[in-house]
């Protein structure tokens, strides 16, 4: 690990002025920023702490001090300074730098004097001048539009020779060192650097012979930053707060219609195939069962049964490895007869008009059916809210990339999802249904367009722009209706309910064809896959089956240079005992290439903020690793952990490549036992 | 932190030997990446007679660690290979030419500073890390980056309609200033002295 330098963007001022400020403002509240660009530790000497020493030595007094984060992200500290009450104050202080300052000054404090008690340090690393990247590394770069190290061999003349010469040395340099010094202090001439790097790579000539460079100042202009910045501000601000726009990868499939795998020799099927409740098996060993009869009770109210997938033997009930819980669970391995015989109880076609919300309701708790976005919460039990709903969010986005079993089920099973939609207007009784599809599906926004025209429900398509994680709940709601669920709570506490397309469907084939929940579409494909698809797999048929179909290499190769993952590439979770099963809430396997560079826990945050950027829980996901390490829970449930949706933007940015979903998994487990412990 | 945009196709392709390896820097994608112009410059390359051995994608490669572990992972494309040519920022062309000091490394992007830059997101305000905050005076608008010539001591007098003659779209910042202290009533706080701006302290500070 390199060494870490610090560019902390601001200091406090020079006593005398801060005097001069607080000695006309007694009723004053101070804000202060926790700073950043430094490594991220629990560092107990503040700007703020300095100022206390500065009041306590002349005797002043202040209202107080508020301490925040990256004072400059204006959309993450406007509800916290709106929520303090500020009427005692007759004029706020500010440190940070420039650009909180400016905040407070300018939108956030509209009645109030606000005073910058912090200069910014400027350039502060070994250089003079520069921006660096978002690594704490010794390179700059100063951001002058017209990129010099082609030609100057990858040393930047305009960062490292102290007079930004473009066309050679001034000839000032004495023994390789530059005339000008600073304190004192030495520093290399930058174009004998130059010089010797070009006579290596052989460029010497070319380079030297190139016509005289001139800097065009204009170039960075202002209408080439406000435009760049407007763009940045409309793609970072598009619907919610945070977010990111993966590659989405979704060619591959994305036109595949649906096809049905082959009958797996053998199926295992976990009794755990939902949120709450494990369910208790109904048959033994050596006995014989057909597709759809039960196989597994539910033992409470958020618990779903589950059924075979598969006509044959039960040849053990045992534990085996389950694909997302990472652990052995109760499981019945059925042998196939690829007879397929059908349970007698189950493929009665019914009508919806002649059954009642409650008989609807049995049905869906009888058929297993659960959400297949992949939290697999019991449908029956989102279907039964405590609280009134009035409006049914259809979601159609499937934002994971790769992923496009939900497309290819809404453009082959349409009329199936509005039977479905139906059902669920019927249970729910809402006033209003919306389907909301991301608008990189044209297709689906269009067909789904046309065969709503003809019914004549109350349905409302909403394409939105497409960004991740617009799939997760509180997001669709909240760009949607406007709505905000409240931390901790559920969509139902803002009236509102949402169901993935894919439960609509598994829906309307257990109300209305009778079948329960045994198979489900799952979208195979990503790096060494040959034969990608959306395929209609039987639930409980085994990882390794789906890999020696559909990808050509040897299962050791395959999981030595690829990561396989259950679900997508940014919330799927990693498999690497390929026994594991296809479940209910299997979206999809996806291969990824194997990062060069491993996530690792142990390397340091550096404070870059990127992380509050996309949190779209609004949430400082920093925090959590910081102290994860430190073992100091009782701080981690003060930054609502259990407010995290494991969306996976943090990760995908950091820019250290700290595991931290992996993190925030355990913490929330830690932070559950401490709680517990404590009461 | 920064956003670039791709050079010009024939300053690039002017110092191109035969074989080229591509390297893009996708770390700041969310950011600003012209993405789209490299991949049509990538194939327009060929057609130049320029062989394209590779095109590795990675990201932050700012951060020396990983420069070194991607250029030890990819060695043997690297030797193959008689040019580097990489899409990042100018810290990340920077890194890799420190590592890879006998190969020529050139940069395909150039590089803009957007100063009031966090994370990911672009802000309406800017700070140039002056040094000396001159908030306290100015009413929390900033005479560095809202003037657009930095000017510290009242309006230059060339602004027309509360805009500034150097650009038509811009606000005088000085007006804004000015307009600002009135509202608040502390208007006299111009009749003090401006500290004169001090270039050289720029220069020497340090963080410790």
């Amino acid at each position: 690990m390199n060494n870490l330098l610090d560019y902390t963007k601001f200091k406090l001022k020079e006593e005398q002025e801060i005097l001069s400020i607080l000695r006309n403002n007694q009723k004053i509240l101070i804000f202060s920023c926790n700073k950043c660009y430094k490594e991220f530790t629990q560092d107990t000497e503040t700007e703020f702490n300095k100022l206390q020493e500065i009041l306590t030595r002349n005797n002043l007094s202040i209202l107080g001090n508020i301490q925040l984060d990256f004072l400059c992200n204006l959309s993450i500290n406007e509800k916290k300074v709106k929520s303090i009450d500020l009427s005692n104050a007759d004029s706020i202080g500010v440190i940070s730098c420039g650009i909180g300052i400016q905040n407070f000054a300018n939108i956030l404090i509209k009645d109030k004097p606000v005073y910058s008690l912090s200069d910014s340090i400027p350039n502060n690393a070994n250089s003079f001048r520069g921006y660096h990247g978002i690594s704490l590394s010794v390179q700059k770069c100063d951001g002058c539009a017209q990129c010099y190290l082609g030609i100057t061999g990858g040393i930047c003349p305009i960062v490292d020779c102290a007079k930004s010469l473009l066309n050679g040395p001034c000839g000032g340099a004495k023994n390789g060192k530059c005339e000008v010094k600073i304190e004192g202090k030495e520093r290399e001439c930058a174009w004998e650097k130059i010089y010797k790097r070009l006579s290596k790579t052989g460029r010497l000539n070319f380079n030297l012979n190139l016509p005289v460079q001139i800097r065009d100042y204009s170039k960075t202009g202002y209408e080439t930053i406000t435009k760049h910045k407007n763009l940045n501000q409309e793609k970072r601000s598009q619907g919610f707060y945070g977010g990111v726009y993966p590659y989405e990868n979704k060619k591959n499939t994305e036109n595949i219609p649906i096809k049905e795998f082959p009958e797996p020799e053998i199926v295992i099927i976990p009794l755990s195939q939902h949120t709450g409740k494990p369910s208790q098996p109904t048959v033994s060993a050596g006995e014989k069962v057909k597709t759809g009869q039960k196989i597994g009770e539910s033992s409470g109210f958020i618990s779903s049964p589950i059924h075979s997938s598969v006509s044959g033997k039960v040849i053990a009930i045992e534990e085996k490895f389950h694909p997302t819980l990472q652990k052995k669970i109760m499981s019945v391995v059925i042998e196939n007869d690829k007879k397929n015989e059908i349970y007698e109880g189950a493929g009665q076609q019914k009508n919806i008009d002649l059954l009642s919300k409650e008989e609807i309701l049995n049905i869906i708790k009888e058929s297993g059916i659960v959400g297949l976005g992949g939290a697999m919460f019991p449908t029956h039990v989102k279907l039964q809210p405590p609280k009134p709903v009035d409006i049914l969010i259809i979601n159609g986005c499937e934002c994971e990339p790769y992923l496009t079993c939900d497309y290819r089920i809404m453009i082959e099973k349409t009329e199936e999802i509005l039977r479905g939609i139906e059902i669920l207007i019927k249970v729910l009784g809402v006033k209003k249904t919306i389907v909301v599809i991301e608008d990189n599906k044209p297709e689906a926004i269009n067909i789904f367009r046309e065969k709503i025209s003809k019914s004549k429900q109350n349905l409302e398509v909403i394409p939105v722009k497409t960004k991740y994680p617009q799939g997760a709940e509180k997001m669709l709601i909240k760009r949607t209706t406007g709505r905000e669920v409240p931390a901790g709570g559920l969509p139902f506490d803002v009236g509102v309910i949402v169901q993935n397309v894919s439960t609509v469907f598994a829906i309307e084939q257990a109300v209305i064809e009778g079948m329960p929940l045994t198979k489900r579409v799952v979208t195979v494909s990503g790096e060494n896959c040959t034969k990608p698809g959306n395929y209609e797999v039987k639930i409980g048929t085994p990882i390794k089956d789906i890999i020696s179909y559909c990808f050509s290499i040897p299962h050791s190769l395959l999981t030595a240079n690829c990561l396989l993952k259950m679900g997508g590439p940014m919330m799927g979770i990693i498999q690497t005992e390929l026994d594991a099963p296809v479940i209910k809430g299997t979206t999809g396997l996806i291969s990824t290439k194997r990062p060069v560079i491993e996530p690792d826990p142990n390397r340091k945050c550096i404070k870059c903020g990127r992380c509050v950027d996309v949190c779209p829980m609004e949430l400082f996901p920093l925090y959590y690793v910081l102290y994860s390490q430190e073992n100091k829970w009782e701080k981690i449930q003060e930054h609502n952990i259990s407010s995290c949706i494991e969306c996976g933007c943090c990760e995908y940015i950091c820019s250290s490549k700290i595991p931290i979903v992996g993190i925030i998994k355990n913490a929330k487990l830690k932070t559950k036992n401490y709680a517990d412990n404590k009461n | 932190m920064l956003i670039t945009k791709i050079k010009n196709k024939e300053e690039i392709i002017q110092k191109l030997n035969k074989k080229v390896l591509v390297l893009k820097c996708v770390g700041c994608r969310e950011v600003h990446f012209p993405e789209e112009d490299i991949d049509n410059l990538i194939g327009e390359l060929t057609k130049s007679n320029i062989e394209v051995t590779d095109v590795l994608v990675f990201d932050y490669l700012c951060n020396p660690d990983f420069s070194k572990a991607i250029i030890e992972k990819h060695k043997n494309q690297i030797e193959n290979s008689q040019n580097l040519l990489v899409f990042s920022c100018g810290v990340g062309v920077q890194v890799i030419s420190s590592i890879l000091e006998e190969k020529i490394v050139l940069p395909g992007c150039d590089t803009f500073n957007i100063p009031g830059f966090q994370g990911l997101s672009s802000q309406n305000f800017n700070c140039d890390l002056c040094g000396e905050c001159y908030l306290n005076y100015t009413g929390g608008i900033c005479p560095i980056t809202a003037c657009s010539k930095s000017l510290l001591n009242g309006p230059c007098g060339g602004a027309k309609n509360g805009k500034c003659e150097v650009n038509k779209e811009m606000d005088c910042g000085w007006e804004k200033i000015y307009k600002k202290l009135n509202k608040f009533g502390i208007i006299e706080t111009q009749n003090e002295y401006i500290k004169i701006r001090n270039f050289l302290r720029e220069r020497v500070e340090k963080t410790k």
